[in-house]
């Protein structure tokens, strides 16, 4: 008895879904919103969207999966059971609203303007949210990856190379991390050229990291921001991973800047790699634990950045070989001349001071490193430490102090 | 009858004198006690009567009743025990009551009938001006600080009735060995290597200002701080009563001699309440650590983890040199007149930003946002404490051993008090002016600090006399040189803290 009533009241709700699903499915022209769905369902990899979006527009494949009517090809039973019941919850207005509100754009691999890159990855990237302007995608694209604890230098080089290179007519790919990958996209934007590509790991109405915010908003104004995870998702750590690969895949070169031994850039690497894209790293001190990720992969064979120049040939963008620059006066002059530059700065210092100076390093020196290279008393150094912070030849974190260049 | 014994309790860290009014009269047998009493003094009716009776002596059957003169003062601990006892025995004629004439005592009682030490005997006894004074034997040696050969020190209470009934000789307690107490504090000799935290401690130690260390873990911050009792003078002799004073108030053990000679060290854990750190309680006020450690080294390691708010309580305090703790009971007065010496870790990882700093840079900021900027503006020197190199650990020749500091540290201290003040962090802003005028290039280089926005109005007077302690420390001069300028910027906070470049 109990069992028919139940098996009644299943029909019932079935018959419900169907009229709702309908009714939904009717509203044709807002696809974006049907993929918005389908990225935001829990377990839907990009594989698996793949496999979904290949023979279905996506209303066909909502349809498909809030009937439960897939095989189990696309995913597990279980899981699209689960997508079932999920499908039914969602608020498609809502989420049309919220597409809408923050003027996201999202394209399927079925789509004319899906980046073609993603379109024929080893591992496409089905379903991309967008918020700016695409950049052409015949224009080269250089992804430039590192640590977000980075040195100031690591940042200086970063921005170096952010704008050289979109001055030259590069896109710009970064992550739009602390550290290096946002000192890249402020390099980019700050150059008059190509507005850069950011690939977020959240989704692209989730700021993060918050320090970066109006970073984010101006390349949403004049760049791009893309993200595959769906709209509202948090910056969880798994979404990093993904986020690098399609980092890789939009790119034709990848610059490592500073990486930690076991860096987070590594795995864009990695990805670099398995599409046999072309992977340049610039050498750091090797007492720079923020460089010794970098400094392995020379070691493995990448070629060295110097500047942008390194890059542009790389790229054949430049016909000057990087070898070649020795022969061209102007740079040496240059070089020369800010030699003596320093070296007359340092005439100005006290015999004192000036062996001070040679004791402090590019990288962070301690007071007790310095009395011990100088011979000098402690209470000298400290003062003279103090005069070359003030006559801007040192910099100090507030308790080391390291060389200016 | 009646019988009135005079004997005095503890208010914070001074005495109060109590007269014990202890009536006997026929009636039903009752004991009474009023005078606001707390509770351990209430509970002397069953000690005393104990005591009493275990002396051979005898416990009236009749109608008692005791009244802690005045009444307005809260009496507290089992000091007034023996008074109370002996106002009974008088009370009950078994003790002349023109005995009790010009005589005072402070003790607890055992059920035995033996006397024991009570806290606080010192300020106890400093406000008993009778002719005798009548302690517990263990307490002879810090009491004779007080009220010297007025003092009788006895075991038992049946040898104060000996004495007042009998005539005989008040017994013979063989004071504690006055000989000095061992210097037990640890030697700067200890310390390898380690340049700029050794100049940290003499110059903290020389001007007297206050101290922040900051390294990773391991480096020998904690070691540092503790070698910086060495490095200062003996008490004098007006100091050294205080710190006993505080001391004995406080319930801390004090030395075989009784009076503490050497600067006390103070190291709170830093779960520290307000009340612990700045003083306080229910009640009673009891002193607080910035009490206890005064005229010595307030160590506080791990400051990033102190209350937020227990540190902003130090600011007054380390200003003025004294706390003033308000309770309903009435305002009190402590010195607090300190060394801080501060260690904390620069980021939560501790090392720093530096190979193997595993925090982000986000939570180093946040780390070194927790101590605010009004505390770290009071910390005048700063000083990096590196783990030691292999060479310096490893090398045999001891450092400079403390003694050699200790000389120089009070040669500038005499500087100091020739100036006018106890050091040179205690100089006014007029008495700077006159004994630490700033030679030309010196002041383009202060000025010069003041308009970039290194220094703060008032970190430019805690530089000049830092630079006063720098110079003092060389050759004395009278002026401060621009080299003593920016070696005192140098040894000063500076406010980016944590935020590492490497």
């Amino acid at each position: 008895m109990s069992e028919g009533l139940l098996g009644l009241q299943g029909v019932a709700q079935s018959e419900g879904v169907v009229q709702n699903v309908r009714r939904h499915a009717e509203n044709k022209e807002r696809e974006d919103v049907y993929a918005a769905v389908l990225a935001a369902l829990a377990g839907a990899t990009s594989r698996r969207l793949h496999k979904l979006l290949t023979l279905r527009t996506p209303s066909e494949a909502y349809q498909a999966v809030a009937l439960g009517d897939l095989s189990s090809e696309v995913a597990p039973a279980e899981v699209l059971n689960e997508w079932r019941e999920a499908a039914q919850r969602f608020d498609l207005n809502d989420i049309a609203v919220r597409l809408d509100a923050a003027n996201v754009k999202v394209t399927t691999c079925r789509d004319a303007d899906h980046p073609p890159q993603l379109t024929h990855d080893i591992d496409p990237a089905p379903i991309l949210f967008r918020r700016g302007t695409m950049p052409d995608p015949q224009l080269p694209h250089v992804g430039i990856v590192g640590t977000r604890r980075a040195s100031s230098i690591g940042r200086e080089v970063a921005r170096e190379l952010g704008m050289g290179l979109a001055d030259k007519g590069v896109v710009v790919v970064s992550g739009l991390a602390l550290g290096i990958d946002g000192e890249a996209h402020r390099g980019a934007l700050a150059a008059d050229g190509v507005p850069p590509l950011a690939v977020v790991g959240s989704g692209v109405d989730v700021v993060y990291p918050q320090r970066n915010k109006s970073l984010w908003h101006q390349i949403i104004e004049r760049g791009a921001l893309v993200a595959e995870a769906p709209l509202g998702a948090k910056p969880e750590p798994w979404r990093f991973p993904a986020r690098n690969r399609l980092i890789a895949a939009f790119v034709d070169l990848l610059l490592v800047v500073e990486s930690r031994a076991a860096g987070g850039s590594l795995l864009t690497v990695e990805q670099a790699q398995r599409r046999d894209i072309e992977v340049m790293a610039v050498p750091g001190s090797v007492r720079n634990p923020a460089a010794e990720g970098t400094n392995a992969l020379l070691m493995d064979g990448c070629s060295p950045i110097r500047d942008v120049n390194d890059v542009l040939v790389a790229l054949g963008l430049s016909e000057i070989a990087a070898n070649a620059r020795r022969d061209i006066t102007e740079p040496v002059a240059s070089i020369v001349s800010a030699q003596s530059r320093s070296s007359l700065a340092v005439r100005e210092l006290s015999e004192e001071a000036a062996r001070v100076l040679e004791a402090i390093d590019d990288g962070p020196t301690s007071t007790d490193q310095v009395v011990a290279r100088s011979g000098l008393a402690v209470v000298r150094v400290a003062a003279l430490i103090e005069e070359l912070i003030v006559a801007e030849l040192v910099q100090t974190d507030g308790a080391r102090v390291r060389r200016k260049c | 009858m009646l019988a009135t014994v005079r004997s005095s309790t503890l208010d914070g860290i001074d005495g109060a004198v109590v007269d014990v009014e202890v009536h006997v009269t026929n009636g039903l047998p009752a004991f009474t006690i009023v005078g606001l009493p707390d509770a351990s003094c209430r509970e002397a009716r069953d000690r005393v009567r104990a005591a009493i009776e275990s002396s051979d002596l005898t416990w009236p059957m009749q109608r008692i009743t005791v009244n802690l003169a005045p009444t307005c003062v809260r009496k507290v601990g089992a000091g007034l025990d023996v008074p109370i006892g002996l106002g009974i025995l008088a009370a009950s004629e078994q003790i002349p009551l023109e005995a009790l004439d010009d005589i005072s005592a402070v003790g607890e009682l055992g059920l035995d009938g033996s006397l024991r030490p009570v806290p606080g005997i010192l300020p106890m006894v400093d406000v008993l001006d009778t002719k005798r004074v009548i302690v517990a034997a263990a307490d002879a040696g810090v009491a004779e600080l007080g009220a010297a050969n007025r003092v009788r020190a006895v075991k038992r209470l049946r040898d104060i009735v000996d004495a007042l009934v009998e005539g005989l000789p008040w017994p013979h307690i063989e004071p504690p060995k006055f000989e000095d107490d061992p210097q037990d504090d640890p030697d700067l000799a200890d310390v390898r290597g380690q340049e700029s935290a050794r100049l940290g401690l003499e110059v903290a130690a020389a001007g007297g200002h206050h101290l922040l260390l900051i390294g990773p873990p391991g480096g020998g911050k904690t070691m540092l701080a503790r070698r910086l009792p060495s490095l200062l003078p003996d008490l004098s002799p007006e100091a050294a009563r205080l710190v006993t004073r505080v001391h004995s108030a406080a319930a801390i053990r004090l030395p075989g001699s009784g009076l503490i000679r050497r600067p006390p060290f103070r190291a709170p854990h830093h779960s520290a309440s307000m009340a612990a750190l700045i003083g306080g309680g229910s009640g009673r006020v009891v002193p607080g650590e910035i009490s206890v450690a005064t005229e010595g080294v307030l160590f506080l390691d791990e400051l990033g983890e102190f209350a937020p708010s227990v540190l902003d309580g130090l600011r007054q305090p380390l200003e003025e040199g004294v706390v003033r703790v308000a309770r309903s009971g009435g305002m009190r007065e402590h010195p607090a007149n300190v060394l801080l010496v501060a260690a904390m870790n620069p980021c939560p990882c501790g090392e720093g930003g530096t190979v193997g700093c595993r925090c982000g840079p986000t939570a180093r900021l946040r780390y070194s946002r927790r101590i605010s900027g009004p505390v770290l503006d009071r910390l005048d020197v700063m000083v990096q404490v590196d783990r030691p190199s292999p060479t310096a650990l490893l090398n045999r020749e001891p450092g400079e051993p403390s003694c050699v500091v200790a000389e120089r540290v009070a040669r500038v201290r005499a500087l100091a008090r020739e100036r006018g003040a106890a050091t040179n962090a205690a100089l006014s802003r007029e008495q700077l002016e006159v004994s630490a005028p700033l030679d030309d290039k010196a002041t383009e280089v202060l000025h010069e600090a003041l308009t970039v926005g290194r220094l703060s109005a008032r970190g430019a007077m805690r530089v000049r006399a830092v630079a006063r302690t720098i110079r003092d420390l060389d050759d004395a001069g009278p002026s401060l040189r621009a080299q003593d300028v920016y070696a005192a910027i140098g040894l000063r906070v500076r406010p980016p803290m944590g935020g590492y470049d490497v």
